[in-house]
């Protein structure tokens, strides 16, 4: 049995321990004492430097396990392997486009796409790549230009740093489709049924993305800044933006402005 | 910094273009609505750089740069297009194009491609 030195969360505290590992199991030592078959692992997320794995058997047990990234390569490697997951070979390109822009040097790579409740897993012997089921903003079955040959693929756009970034997966059409409705399934809480803007306030949804700012997005479209907040509060409304910063605009009233007339006066006085 | 020329049908992406290139810090030598405009633009301005839309009225993207590309082969052209269209985006770079750009865009990304093609 091998042994990985990390740490694992206890009672809302980090504590220092080694991690048995073989081949189909983690052994946890005291105050755990218990082994988890990967089998039974039903979730894998990681943040940082934490691996975040959720153990389902009679009942669901979540542990956050902090190490070093090698030895989380290894765990997440073991883990893909044999956990409770959707899994198949596929080659995978992720991701191949940020920010609209296709990435030059993106390479289709031979390795597994996993799929749990979390998160889409592309894993290779190099990569260990993930796109969380909440960043996922779009997933469509399409055709991309393979060795010269126009090739089916399934294209999934995801939120990355705040951009939208798209990968591709590649694998034998018969299981494709599969692997498309499994991830549509999986990632319907994005249905977009309902969700309508007219074509002002899709410009004004395009000027937020390209990363306009309100002043900058009333100028544009000449809309006052009260229009701009109606068509903001629609897009918040159908769950389409999130406030990141309060705008007040204000106008002095009478009492501001006799305050500022008086506080002038003593200036000059 | 570059003078760029702007080559699109929708007047909202030449705005948005316009004002991403002026925040970068470049000049806008001009904008054209449709590829038989943007080509006597580039004539008469002789930009720097040109962004095109791929598919546009009267003469398409593609077009368009084939006969930019005949008539200064050093010119510098960014195509401009939506997502879904990469088979033109290489037929683009085929003919000669220096980078291409897949709406929707945001700002940061335009920019670093632009950059990267004026240094090319």
């Amino acid at each position: 049995m091998k042994e990985v030195p990390v740490k694992i969360e206890y009672n809302h505290e980090w504590i220092v321990t080694k991690l048995g590992i073989t081949e189909d199991r983690i052994s946890i030592p005291a105050p755990f004492n218990t082994e988890i078959l990967f089998k039974t692992i039903s979730d894998i997320a990681e943040k940082k430097n934490v691996l975040i794995i959720t153990v389902k058997t009679d009942k669901e047990t979540v542990y956050r396990i902090l190490s070093v990234e090698k030895v989380l390569q290894i765990l997440k490697k073991l883990i893909f392997a044999s956990c409770n997951a959707y899994r198949l070979i596929a080659y995978f390109m992720s991701p191949a486009i940020r920010g609209g822009v296709m990435i030059k040097d993106a390479q289709w790579e031979k390795g597994n796409i996993v799929v749990v409740s979390s998160g889409i897993w592309f894993t290779s012997a190099t990569k260990q790549i993930c796109v969380p089921v909440n960043d996922v903003a779009a997933i469509e079955l399409t055709k991309r230009d393979v060795q010269g040959k126009p090739t089916d693929v399934i294209k999934i756009d995801h939120l990355e740093s705040g951009g939208v970034s798209s990968s591709f997966v590649l694998c034998p059409l018969s299981t494709l489709q599969v692997l498309f409705n499994f991830l549509r399934d999986t990632t319907k809480g994005m249905d977009m049924k309902g969700t309508e803007l007219d074509s002002i306030d899709q410009q004004v949804a395009m000027l937020v993305y390209s990363g306009m700012d309100s002043h900058a997005i009333e100028n544009m479209l000449n809309i006052s800044q009260k229009q701009l907040d109606a068509i903001y509060d629609k897009i918040l409304k159908l769950g389409l933006g999130e406030v990141v910063t309060m705008r007040r605009e204000i106008q002095l009233t009478t009492k501001g402005v006799r305050f500022i007339s008086d506080a002038t006066k003593s200036q000059t006085q | 910094m570059g003078k760029i020329l702007i080559v699109d049908d929708t007047l909202f992406m030449r705005t948005l273009l316009k004002n991403i290139l002026f925040s970068g810090g470049h000049t806008i030598a001009g904008e054209a609505g449709d590829g038989e405009e943007g080509i006597a633009k580039y004539k008469e301005l002789k930009p720097d750089l040109v962004t095109m839309d791929i598919v546009m009225p009267k003469l398409n993207g593609i077009e368009s740069l084939k006969a930019i590309k005949e008539f200064d082969p050093a010119a510098k052209v960014v195509m401009c297009t939506a997502v879904g269209q990469e088979q033109m985006v290489k037929l683009a770079i085929k003919s000669g194009a220096k980078g291409y750009i897949i709406k929707p865009f945001q700002a940061p990304k335009v920019l670093e491609e632009v950059k990267n093609v004026l240094a090319s």
